[in-house]
């Protein structure tokens, strides 16, 4: 029919594609949005190993990384900032996959791990393990046990799953007051009140961290990624009501249960490496979604903006002058928390709640 | 056509002795009914009487709890998601627009079915959509916002991304609910567009006129059963309509096309009903 070409051409779909085999659509302005986010990260990256008064001098930071650092330098970097910061950057954008996934099949901007009380729930479990049995069962393996039975009791405890904003925020504030009780009580029958630890397992932490740290959250981003992406589409379409995504034979229920299972998976890697950091995944992906501008969990966008804010976060953590180094939790928390108000007063204003 | 005439082809949906519920006590017990191919079927019934749920079923987002519903001679829930939504495309009553969605965003997500994990978007796509957008008129809003539009653009953008995915089965569950009188005609327009050039049209309606009036297979249900079926002067009769939607009527030609019109009777005055000449008894 020719009347179809007439609108054709115009503000259609761009593609990035590979031969006619491999064709997604992508927006433009995402891409930009995302190239500047990448961007901002590399100079907070920078600004991490640079500043303070053990950092490397800006001059010598490329020598330093393709290995000539040796000395004062080569300690910073492989030592203390060096895995802090892969650490960071790999928990951030594991918070912003998680919190993307979990916003988008809950189809609500507050329905994200940090809210429901996951993060602390996988904090519980990781404290039982790494405390009380020390060595029988891996920690991350703990923290995806506490996880889960977090998510659990807050999706029984609604009566209405994770559809009713209210609710769900109820629920999980309750359940993550019990959780956090708990890891209280956890840390304090084994190891008495050792301030560090307890605020580790409380708050999360990204302060000595090492390169085994780095190599378990990198591995589960490496292992989960793919399949994230590969559910994008299928999420995207179940946002629309489950009775249509039936009807455009996408099949809503195992979707939804893929993005948590994932969801509960990559939080809890974030947390058996720093502790049950606040807000990063409830704010990435509400600021990936203005700045793109675009429906859909935009996960690429949210992962790239939870590492970014992590790793400022954990700047100001490093470089305040505030105590004796307040763990970077405080700081999200912080931030998180004006953020999580002005969310429900905007969700409480259009009537949700 | 009448029901003789038909061979086995000429059915692509059939439900057989189907219970259908959500749990509990079934909502329809032991239905069995038959779509027939490139008709505009139009099935209606008082509030409660299952006909939502038996087009649930037809779009397979409800599971017979007995019995089984055939799509071309197939088992609905044999063959594997996208091929199903490739064949038929569903609007459901209330369809959620994802936040910050375009029209054509929206349009766009109909071709869902036609995708896969490697091609995500072809050039067939973009032509499915610049089609729809221009056959529901949106072509000039297909960059606005859904959130933007009147109730009327609205569910024509939804109706676009069931053009989109360019199936020969449509379902529509009560498409002109809570839209102004001149949009609920726009879009049975719409569909009786789509019975034109041949494919098949299942709508649940409210409005017994409209059902009339567009219907070419009137399907009337009441206690989750199929209580008659066939054209829509055949169905239509006062007295079906005083049983089933207990409301006394008369039943009258329309001036223009012919089709039973349902006139509803000043109540408690004694008028008897005028018999049109149109329902059959019984």
């Amino acid at each position: 029919m020719s009347a179809g070409e007439v609108g054709a051409g115009r503000g259609r779909p761009r593609t990035i594609g590979l031969g006619g085999r491999l064709s997604i659509p992508v927006q433009p302005r995402s891409v930009v949005v995302a190239g500047a986010t990448l961007l901002v990260l590399v100079a907070a990256a920078v600004a991490t190993l640079t500043l303070g008064r053990l950092g490397i001098p800006l001059a010598e930071l490329p020598t330093a990384l393709f290995g000539g650092a040796s000395g004062k330098e080569a300690f910073v970097l492989e030592r203390l900032r060096g895995p802090r910061l892969t650490v960071a950057v790999g928990t951030g954008l594991a918070l912003g996959l998680a919190g993307a996934l979990f916003q988008s099949v809950s189809r609500n901007p507050l329905g994200s791990p940090d809210v429901i009380g996951l993060g602390y729930g996988a904090s519980s479990g990781a404290a039982v393990v790494g405390l009380l049995w020390p060595g029988v069962i891996p920690v991350p393996v703990g923290a995806v046990l506490g996880g889960a039975v977090a998510i659990a009791i807050v999706y029984l405890a609604t009566g209405s799953g994770f559809r009713q904003p209210g609710r769900l925020i109820i629920a999980g504030v309750g359940v993550a007051a019990m959780a956090m009780a708990f890891t209280q009580y956890v840390v304090y029958v084994a190891v008495r009140d050792k301030a560090s630890v307890l605020s580790a397992y409380i708050n999360g932490s990204l302060s000595a961290r090492s390169w085994d740290h780095a190599l378990t959250i990198w591995l589960a981003l490496v292992l989960l990624t793919p399949f994230a992406l590969a559910l994008s589409p299928r999420i995207g379409v179940t946002e629309m009501g489950d009775e249509l995504a039936d009807g455009l034979g996408a099949n809503p229920k195992s979707a939804r249960t893929w993005a948590i299972v994932l969801s509960v998976l990559l939080s809890s890697a974030a947390v058996s490496v720093a502790g049950p950091i606040a807000f990063i995944a409830l704010t990435a992906p509400n600021i990936a979604k203005r700045l793109s501008a675009s429906p859909g969990a935009n996960l690429v966008l949210s992962a790239l903006t939870g590492a970014l804010l992590l790793v400022l976060a954990d700047l100001v953590a490093q470089q305040l002058p505030v105590g004796d180094e307040l763990p970077v939790g405080i700081y999200t928390m912080l931030i998180g928390g004006l953020y999580l108000g002005y969310l429900l007063t905007r969700e409480w204003r259009k009537g949700v709640l | 056509m009448t029901g003789e005439d038909r061979h086995d082809d000429d059915w692509c949906l059939r439900a057989s002795e189907v219970d259908l519920g959500y749990g509990g006590t079934p909502v329809v017990a032991g239905l069995s009914l038959e779509i027939p191919r490139g008709e505009l079927t139009v099935i209606i019934g008082p509030n409660g009487c299952g006909k939502s749920t038996l087009l649930k079923a037809f779009a397979r987002v409800v599971r017979p709890q007995a019995g089984t519903i055939t799509l071309h001679g197939r088992d609905l829930h044999g063959y594997r998601g996208k091929s199903v939504a490739r064949r038929l495309a569903l609007l459901p009553q209330s369809p959620v627009a994802p936040e910050r969605i375009t029209v054509r965003g929206l349009v766009s997500r109909g071709r869902y079915p036609h995708t896969s994990l490697l091609r995500q978007w072809s050039p067939a796509d973009d032509h499915a959509v610049a089609q729809a957008l221009e056959r529901t008129n949106l072509t000039e809003l297909a960059g606005s916002q859904v959130g933007e539009l009147s109730g009327g653009q609205r569910q024509r953008a939804w109706f676009a991304m069931v053009l989109a995915q360019d199936t020969d089965i449509v379902l529509l569950d009560e498409p002109t609910t809570f839209l102004d009188i001149a949009h609920q005609y726009e879009l049975l327009e719409l569909c009786a567009a789509l019975h034109r050039e041949g494919r098949t049209v299942v709508a649940v309606l409210h409005d017994l006129n409209q059902a009339a009036r567009y219907a070419t297979h009137l399907v009337m249900m009441a206690g989750g059963r199929v209580v008659a079926e066939g054209q829509p002067a055949q169905v239509l009769s006062a007295e079906r309509v005083s049983s089933v939607f207990g409301l006394t009527c008369d039943v009258v030609p329309d001036p223009h096309l012919g089709t039973p019109m349902v006139i509803p009777l000043p109540q408690g005055d004694g008028v008897e009903p005028h018999r049109a000449g149109h329902g059959v008894p019984g």
